[in-house]
């Protein structure tokens, strides 16, 4: 749910659009008898402050559909808006990869700074809102370090706070955990719940980990195999705050949620 | 006795950096490394030494073969004034040096300059790669004295074909290297920088030149190379004062052992400036490799 000062500052054409719009979008790779159509047709709206996850099986296009919303590709039919307008990269959404893609000539602090930079935030400002962005990810005492001198985690963890530097309203993720063994990769989860329930700010977020899935969504969306359609459209109907991860884990509503949700998986795949 | 973090070259990085340096050598620390490297070189060294004194006494030809001695003794002679003489040819060792040094330094600093700026339009915009590149290679596979001829023609005998020269030669490498590494500029950062508001001017800037920067420091080392090597070629007309003239006018004369004491001073002094470019490189480019 967004914030209720959130929703009250909103200007009233925002409302008109959901955060991301995606009608009768189909996407296709290559031409002639190389194409393969990787999406689609597929049409879905996502209302702001809704942490969607997209999951579904390698090569389903989920991650096709996530760069069509980042507007690093158009999509081949059909339509893409984000807050009404078609995305441009770098305009009012935040994007984290699969890999850190940190760049290793800046310090881990000059990472978030650049972004800082880009965003327009003066450069009296910067430093302070670099020391907040990674403490807000869990990042301390690092921010003069190497990008090579810290853990693969950590370096997720500095995507992350860069990508939320810009303050857009809306924040993509494509398998950022994929990359990290297990402990890390829910200690990151668990810090995402908070920091997306803290910003509340619209999030999409790709995965194939059905358990990630309901971690973290508001709402699951489920793909078929190539080319992704929507196969399960469903609400996580879980507090996004309050009780601690395990116990989380352990509600019935979780276990019947993530039960259906992976059926729906390997029903696609 | 050492921690490998008490290691000047590793003081800045991590320390699984240092344990690899150190891997190279399974006996002991990386330090017992580094003396044991040095104490190669140095026998190396000595080796030689004794070789080229054994070849010079068995040959018995100081014209052919200069001892090692008439060449240091020549180093004396050539640092100093002596009968009224400076050094030689009116110049001092170090002034020769100095002089084709200044030559070297202007000259590359002119072509990494142009190679550098040749080298990242070549490896944006794709038309002008495709008419540049067989251009820059032509030129590349040119000895520098046959188009010197022409720059004499051009600009007559004094400073400036020499530096021309130098410029053209240093100018290839760094186009080479800089537009390989522009136009394989990691995909994944260039997005990255995008997705956060990079502008395309932040783009070249902030991910393309910094990506690059690897390739062309290799680019500037191989270009200083070439510079070094052509310095000789530039200073067979009127090259005097310069460490290649002294050596032309040398052969001229049959003075074997100036000739060698020129090609020693040639080459140690471009170990050293290799030495400082590698330095250079560990300071300002310390991602290398872990990128």
């Amino acid at each position: 749910m967004p914030s209720p000062d959130a929703a009250g500052t909103a200007p009233a054409t925002r409302q008109e659009h959901a955060a991301v719009e995606v009608r009768d979008v189909e996407h296709v790779y290559g031409r002639g008898s190389e194409a393969v159509a990787a999406l689609g047709p597929i049409s879905l709206d996502v209302p702001a402050g809704a942490f969607l996850v997209l999951v579904g099986p390698s090569g389903c296009g989920k991650s096709t559909l996530l760069r069509l919303i980042a507007g690093f590709e158009e999509p081949t039919s059909g339509s893409v808006r984000t807050a009404g307008a078609v995305p441009v990269p770098g305009k009012g959404a935040g994007v984290v990869f699969q890999q850190p893609r940190l760049f290793p000539w800046k310090t881990v602090g000059g990472n978030v700074e650049l972004a800082l930079r880009y965003a327009g935030v003066p450069r009296a400002e910067r430093p302070r809102r670099v020391a907040g962005l990674l403490d807000r990810v869990g990042l301390h005492d690092v921010a003069g370090r190497r990008v090579w001198q810290i853990s693969g985690g950590q370096q997720q963890r500095v995507a992350i706070a860069r990508a939320l530097a810009g303050d857009d309203p809306l924040l993509l993720l494509d398998e950022p955990f994929a990359a990290l063994d297990a402990l890390t990769r829910e200690r990151l989860q668990e810090d995402l719940r908070r920091v997306s329930a803290e910003t509340g700010r619209t999030s999409v977020f790709v995965t194939h980990s059905v358990d990630e899935a309901v971690f973290l969504g508001s709402r699951v969306v489920v793909l078929t195999r190539r080319p992704g359609r929507v196969a399960l459209d469903i609400d996580v109907d879980l507090p996004r705050t309050g009780p601690d991860p395990d116990e989380l884990r352990a509600l019935p509503a979780y276990a019947s949620l993530r039960a259906e949700i992976g059926h729906a998986v390997r029903a696609a795949a | 006795m050492t921690s490998p973090a008490s290691l000047r070259p590793d003081a800045g990085r991590s320390a699984p950096a240092a344990s690899a340096e150190g891997s190279g050598s399974p006996a002991g620390s990386p330090r017992a490394a580094r003396y044991r490297r040095f104490g190669v070189r140095v026998l190396a060294l000595a080796v030689l030494l004794v070789l080229w004194q054994l070849l010079a006494a068995a040959t018995r030809n100081p014209s052919f073969i200069p001892s090692p001695r008439a060449v240091w003794d020549q180093l004396v002679l050539t640092s100093t004034v002596h009968d009224g003489t400076r050094g030689y040819s009116g110049h001092l060792l170090v002034e020769h040096l100095g002089v084709s040094l200044r030559r070297i330094l202007i000259g590359s600093a002119l072509g990494v300059v142009a190679g550098l700026a040749l080298g990242v339009i070549m490896g944006t915009v794709p038309w002008i790669r495709v008419v540049a590149e067989p251009v820059v290679t032509f030129v590349r596979v040119l000895p520098p004295l046959a188009y010197f001829s022409l720059l004499i023609i051009w600009f007559g005998i004094d400073e400036t074909p020499k530096l021309w020269l130098l410029t053209i030669a240093a100018l290839p490498p760094v186009a080479v290297a800089t537009a390989s590494a522009v136009y394989a500029a990691p995909v994944g950062l260039v997005e990255a920088a995008r997705a956060l508001g990079a502008t395309r001017w932040n783009v070249v800037g902030d991910v393309v030149l910094p990506s690059a920067l690897p390739e062309i420091f290799t680019g500037v080392r191989l270009a200083v190379g070439v510079a070094y090597s052509s310095v000789v070629a530039a200073e067979t007309i009127n090259g005097v004062p310069g460490i290649g003239g002294m050596v032309r006018d040398a052969q001229r004369y049959l003075q074997t052992d100036v000739v060698v004491l020129g090609l020693l001073a040639i080459g140690v002094s471009g170990l050293l400036i290799d030495a400082v470019l590698r330095l250079a490189e560990l300071r300002f480019i310390p991602w290398r490799g872990r990128a």
